[in-house]
């Protein structure tokens, strides 16, 4: 039997812009329900909050104060588009990256460690980051690949592990005044990131904007290259459709299975460099939660589509609208956009399978009913 | 040394109970990755219900409003996953990560907005239920809970409904081969929904079981400290099966309990270990037992495959 | 009537039409089962049967048409009102929850309890066992399923059947998966149950049994009714022609063989088995010369998938040696395996051969990607691997929705396989391993796919197949070898056996040392 589909030129059957419309959608549904939320706490101020959750910095009135905000928003909004990297990357390939929470902890670890205790400039300080993440991701990877455990279960417990590890690596380095660690432009100026020509001026010589941002943006189109025009990528995406295949094809799944996890978590690990090297950010005294970057990650990472360069956008995204959480009236709590933030997740996961089931109704029309098969 | 004991008991309680629920959201198929959400919307049902009671109630009308409200609380939040996976056929670990994220979040921001509307200097996260928490105790000064013995109670009731009604059969039939089950006329749906609900019911007084363990109050922006997690792992050592999960319950109890109480034991505290050691033990004993007992998993055959009427 | 039936007909499926997007399955349907009657459903894959029975069973709802059962009309919404009219089926890919027990598989869904839903398994046990001595089904009912047989596993699922006193029973091609052995015990089982009243509705495509015990048979075709006949009263040739809608020449045609050196050669191969403490491959050795097509012949599950796994480097190996070209590949990784001149047609073309959601080129380059043509410095070259896509889709054909970059999950059956097949013959392989490599596909498409495998024998390479198939095993290879229970039990000649002597061997009845 042969295929008689005839292609159809509506634009809504581009696989692309079907992404792009439910990905609004999912941001429509989340900020919808986070309205009614704020409703509920209190009516009255609740449009007011929600316009402040959506403009963010744009909120302010004076246009300094704007321009300081959007940086705050852009530099943080790097690690978050690293994280969200790390998670696609490893999802493409079949695989639930939940440990970027802890690679990206290991990163904020070592790079702090070899900021003020090896007093190493502030390149060495990422590459070394980037390692403890890759480092980290590659054992979750060797356990999936060698004795089938779930990388999800495993990336939590590493998570944890490495929480508690990292508040003991970094104990030393605690400004007891401040309850967190020093300031590296203090101690250690050479560790932190040089600010970045393009965006430094264009923000009036916003203190924290580095070269991070245009290196987060490379890596970002970098990762997309991988994934679609080289052959470890074809690989890769090969083993996560399907890995029974590859392995016929003389792919060594096993291996590429540890390699994708490492290069996850080298993205945490190397974002989580690209945050704290700017000094905007300190590591606090015996933290008791794992932080939620890595976790936003997931958000940004789904609501762009799985794609890299969507990453970009909802990465923004999900930063501009957590930072404006964090202004509006204190009587609606901040946690408000990490509310928003998961209710976006929960609705990409119907995304996804509208896509799945819009794939299996097309085979469907056209495969064979195979009277002797075994599924 | 009591003191170890009561923390083991608490925490493999909590442990237990958790795990159950997976076990049996499992058994009907469903992977329930979403328990630390759960737990904290049971736990938030619990401290709702503790926190509004009058003062002086009777210690049965506490226990039973608080566990109650945990196991609905629980039960509601878990049909977020039962509808997105059963009904939607969505992906079950996005999912229950989603419910996870949002459970914490949730529960944050209701406490504020609860207590920012009594008292509008009050923004924190925080339930008290000091004195209503006393109704949970069997004697008064030890800290031996009624919810543990509530807790080996459905464990064996776990244990008899599972592999001796006609229920228990059937849901594992869901599981292991959903198109056999259909095939004889079981509803699937009905069945996975079932499993799903238990999950949120057990994982919800699992919750309220760990944040009145021997605290007045909880932050509930703290959520549950990876103890959902922990109960897979314990769920996967025990092989989803109810009297192995009590004894890996057990055994995870105990080194979370070493935490709290090392500095109660010379010897341990000659090894002159960091705290910290003790509180990453629980998540490194689980890690060695996935990896232990990963390769030749006993898992149920049909699990985390979303049932499709269509497929023969 | 007799026996107190109302009707003539214990069942009747007037006019029934059931679609799906884009196929009508069934197109105005009759077929009517007498009382006490075996009656078997015929066509080829594609036709329409499995479809209809399924209706039947209330697994899917027809579009038009009705169901009457002795006379009445019934309306059958799910295998719940099947059963409660007395329907049971045996499906073809078994029912059944592996780690449950016969019994627990058996009461499933009519489980006997006492009024708070605990189960009372004794009570199911003596019925089962009364059932199992009348009907003589024999079967263990504490065993596990993933622990017993074949054989045991149908007749648990034939004791489903009649523990909810199912009057009119469906096989779903219940021969597929049994020895010759066991094929004659289910005939005899099925004519014990006719006798005892029931009403049997089996659907085959295997001429030969039709044959043997239906009453009379139903002739499917590319969904449309055909016809029914008298078993008694037509010959297979006659069926046949119903079945396919022209004579079909069973016959490829071979051109004379020109044996050339040893390309592959096997010494003592062992390979453990996955599923049971024995060993799936015992001791096997075998040659393949250039020029010829040797073919693995036997039951599924003999240690066939096994072999090639070994073979190909899928899986390691207990003990032995593997020898190609003059060189030992036992150690060697699948990739070199390959490369050095070693293709291999899969079993599974979707678990193994494709990457469904690929496309068709990606699909085409999944050998050769790695190759300096393909692949720059890591960089795939995606003009040349268009190209190649295009030149190889012209050549075998393969047709699909949008050319090279149609998604292979949309593509037919028929030329996923094509796909693969123009992927594995092109390299120019010195051995071809081709496993079923015709499963489930219609005649034109088997028609092609023998011509290309004896066009790679006439050319001078060496061909291993492995089929289930007795007409192909007879019609395509030059050499046949028996495996049986991991072991070659005997080497035989296409030319000079028949299916039943083939049969001898398959079954473990009859060996020879090769």
């Amino acid at each position: 039997m042969e295929n008689r589909k005839v292609s159809r030129p509506s634009i809504l059957r581009i696989p692309a812009v079907q992404t792009v419309i439910a990905s609004l959608l999912c941001v429509l549904a989340g900020l919808l329900i986070g309205f009614i939320v704020l409703l509920l706490i209190n009516p009255g101020g609740a449009t007011e909050a929600m316009g402040t959750i959506i403009s963010n910095f744009m909120s302010f009135k004076k246009a300094a104060k704007q321009i300081s905000n959007f940086g705050n928003t852009l530099v943080k909004t790097v690690p978050l588009l690293m994280c969200s990297l790390s998670v696609l990357f490893s999802y493409k390939v079949g695989l639930f990256n939940i440990g970027a929470a802890g690679q990206y902890v290991a990163g904020i670890g070592v790079g702090l460690f070899f900021a003020h205790g090896l007093n190493a400039p502030w390149w060495i300080c990422m590459i070394m980051a980037m390692l403890a993440g890759a480092a980290l991701g590659a054992i979750s990877g060797l356990l999936k690949a060698t004795r089938n455990v779930n990388e999800v279960i495993s990336g939590i417990m590493l998570n944890w592990i490495c929480l508690y590890l990292v508040n003991m690596l970094l104990a030393p380095y605690m400004d007891i005044k401040m309850n967190e660690t020093f300031a590296l432009k203090v101690t250690h100026p050479a560790a932190v990131i040089p600010e970045s020509p393009l965006f430094g001026s264009l923000l009036n010589g916003h203190k924290y904007t580095t070269i991070a941002v245009e290196l987060a943006i490379l890596i970002a189109v970098g990762i997309w290259i991988l994934m679609t025009k080289t052959k470890l990528g074809y690989e890769l995406r090969a083993t996560g459709l399907n890995k029974y295949a590859a392995r016929y094809s003389g792919m060594r799944d096993g291996f590429n299975i540890i390699l994708t996890m490492a290069i996850s978590g080298g993205l945490a690990g190397l974002g989580a460099s690209m945050f704290y090297l700017t000094d905007m950010i300190k590591w606090p005294m015996a933290v008791t939660s794992v932080p939620a970057m890595g976790f936003n990650g997931i958000a940004a990472a789904f609501l762009g589509g799985l794609h890299p360069l969507g990453a970009i956008f909802s990465s923004f995204f999900i930063q501009h609208i957590t930072d404006g959480g964090s202004f509006m009236e204190k009587i609606y709590p901040s946690e408000i956009a990490g509310f928003i933030s998961a209710i976006i997740i929960y609705m990409c996961a119907f995304v996804l399978l509208i896509k799945q089931q819009l794939g299996k109704a097309r085979m469907r029309r056209v495969t064979e009913k195979k009277g002797g098969e075994a599924k | 040394m009591t003191l170890l004991i009561q923390y083991t008991l608490l925490f493999a309680s909590v442990l237990m109970l958790v795990a159950l629920g997976g076990c049996f959201s499992e058994h009907s198929g469903v992977i329930n990755i979403g328990l630390e959400g759960i737990m904290v919307f049971g736990a938030l049902g619990g401290a709702l219900a503790l926190r509004y009671l009058p003062d002086g109630s009777a210690a049965v009308i506490v226990i039973l409003a608080s566990v109650l409200a945990a196991m609905a609380a629980g039960i509601l939040y878990s049909m977020l996953l039962a509808v997105a996976a059963i009904n939607f056929k969505a992906d079950q670990t996005l999912v229950g990560t989603a419910m996870n994220l949002m459970g914490v979040a949730a529960a944050t921001v209701l406490v504020k907005a609860l207590n920012t509307a009594e008292n509008p200097n009050n923004p924190s996260a925080t339930i008290a239920y000091g004195s209503a928490r006393k109704s949970f105790l069997i004697a008064e000064g030890m800290e031996f809970s009624w919810l543990t013995l509530l807790a080996v109670v459905l464990l064996v009731l776990a244990w008899f409904v599972l592999y001796k009604t006609k229920f228990g059969l059937r849901l594992q039939s869901c599981g292991e081969h959903p198109q056999a089950a259909a095939s004889v006329g079981i509803s699937v749906y009905k069945m996975r929904y079932a499993g799903v609900m238990i999950s949120g019911a057990l994982g919800g007084l699992g919750g309220l079981v760990y944040i009145t363990a021997a605290v007045s109050e909880w932050k509930f922006e703290n959520g549950v400290a990876g103890f959902g997690f922990l109960a897979l792992a314990v769920m996967i050592f025990g092989a989803w099966k109810p009297f192995r999960i009590a004894l890996a319950a057990l055994l995870f109890g105990l080194f979370r309990s070493l935490s709290n109480v090392y500095t109660g034991f010379p010897f341990l505290e000659q090894l002159n270990l960091p705290g910290t050691v003790y509180n990453m033990m629980p998540y490194i004993i689980s890690l060695i037992v996935l990896i232990l007992f990963s390769k030749n998993s006993a898992a149920p055959k049909a699990e985390g495959i979303p049932y499709d009427q269509g497929s023969r | 009537m007799e026996n107190g039936h109302t009707s003539e007909y214990a069942i009747e499926m007037l006019h029934i039409t059931k679609r799906f997007p884009g196929i009508i399955a069934n197109d105005d349907v009759t077929i009517q089962l007498r009382h006490g009657e075996i009656h078997a459903l015929l066509g080829e894959n594609g036709a329409g049967k499995s479809t209809l029975m399924s209706v039947l069973f209330g697994l899917y709802q027809a579009e038009e048409g009705t169901i009457k059962k002795d006379g009445k009309e019934v309306k059958i919404l799910s295998p719940n009102d099947a059963n409660d009219l007395g329907i049971g089926m045996v499906h073809q890919h078994f029912k059944l929850v592996e780690c449950f027990t016969v019994l627990d598989n058996i009461i499933l869904g009519n489980e006997p309890t006492n009024k708070l839903g605990v189960l009372n398994k004794a009570e199911a046990r003596k019925k089962i066992i009364a059932l199992s001595e009348k009907y003589g089904l024999q079967v263990d009912p504490d065993a596990k399923i993933q622990d017993i047989t074949v054989g045991m596993q149908q007749r648990t699922e034939i004791l489903k059947m009649l523990y909810r006193d199912n009057e009119i029973l469906i096989f779903d091609e219940p021969t597929a998966v049994l020895t010759p052995q066991e094929i004659n015990e289910l005939m005899q089982i099925m004519k014990n149950l006719a006798a005892e009243g029931k009403s049997i509705l089996f659907i085959s495509h295997k001429l030969a049994e039709i044959m043997a015990v239906a009453d009379r048979c139903t002739v499917l075709r590319k969904g449309k009714y055909i016809g029914t006949v008298n078993t008694a009263d037509v010959t297979m040739e006659e069926l046949s022609a119903m079945m396919v809608g022209r004579n079909v020449s069973f016959h490829v045609a071979k051109g004379e063989q020109h044996l050339g050196d040893v390309i592959l050669k096997i010494e003592n191969m062992t390979v453990a088995s996955k599923v049971h403490k024995n060993n799936a491959v015992r001791n096997v050795s075998l040659e393949v010369r250039a020029g010829e097509i040797v073919c693995i012949a036997g039951i599924d599950g003999n240690g066939q998938s096994e072999f090639v796994h070994g073979l190909t480097g899928l899986e390691p190996l207990v003990s032995g040696k593997i020898t190609l070209l003059g060189k030992d590949i036992t150690k060697l990784p699948i990739r070199k395996r390959s490369v050095m001149g070693m293709s291999h047609i899969p079993e599974d073309r979707h678990k193994h051969g494709l990457v469904l959601d690929y496309s068709l080129e990606n699909n085409i380059v999944l050998q050769r990607y790695f190759e300096p043509f393909f692949d720059k410095a890591g960089f795939l070259r995606k003009k040349n691997i268009r190209q190649y896509a295009e030149k190889l889709i012209e050549q075998y054909d393969v047709r699909s929705g949008q050319g090279p970059v149609t998604l292979a999950r949309s593509m037919s059956g028929g030329n996923q396989q094509k796909a693969i097949i123009a992927r594995e013959i092109d390299r120019n392989p010195s051995l071809l391993v081709a496993v079923q490599p015709t499963r489930g596909l219609d005649i034109g498409a088997i028609e092609y796919i023998h011509k290309q495998i004896v066009a790679q024998r006439d050319a001078g390479k060496a061909v291993l197949l492995v089929s289930l198939e007795m007409d192909e095993v007879l019609d395509v290879s030059d050499r046949i070898l028996v495996m049986y229970e991991g072991e070659i039990v005997g080497q035989l000649d296409p030319k000079t056996t028949t299916p039943e002597e083939m049969g001898l061997y398959m079954s473990g009845a009859k060996r020879e040392e090769v």
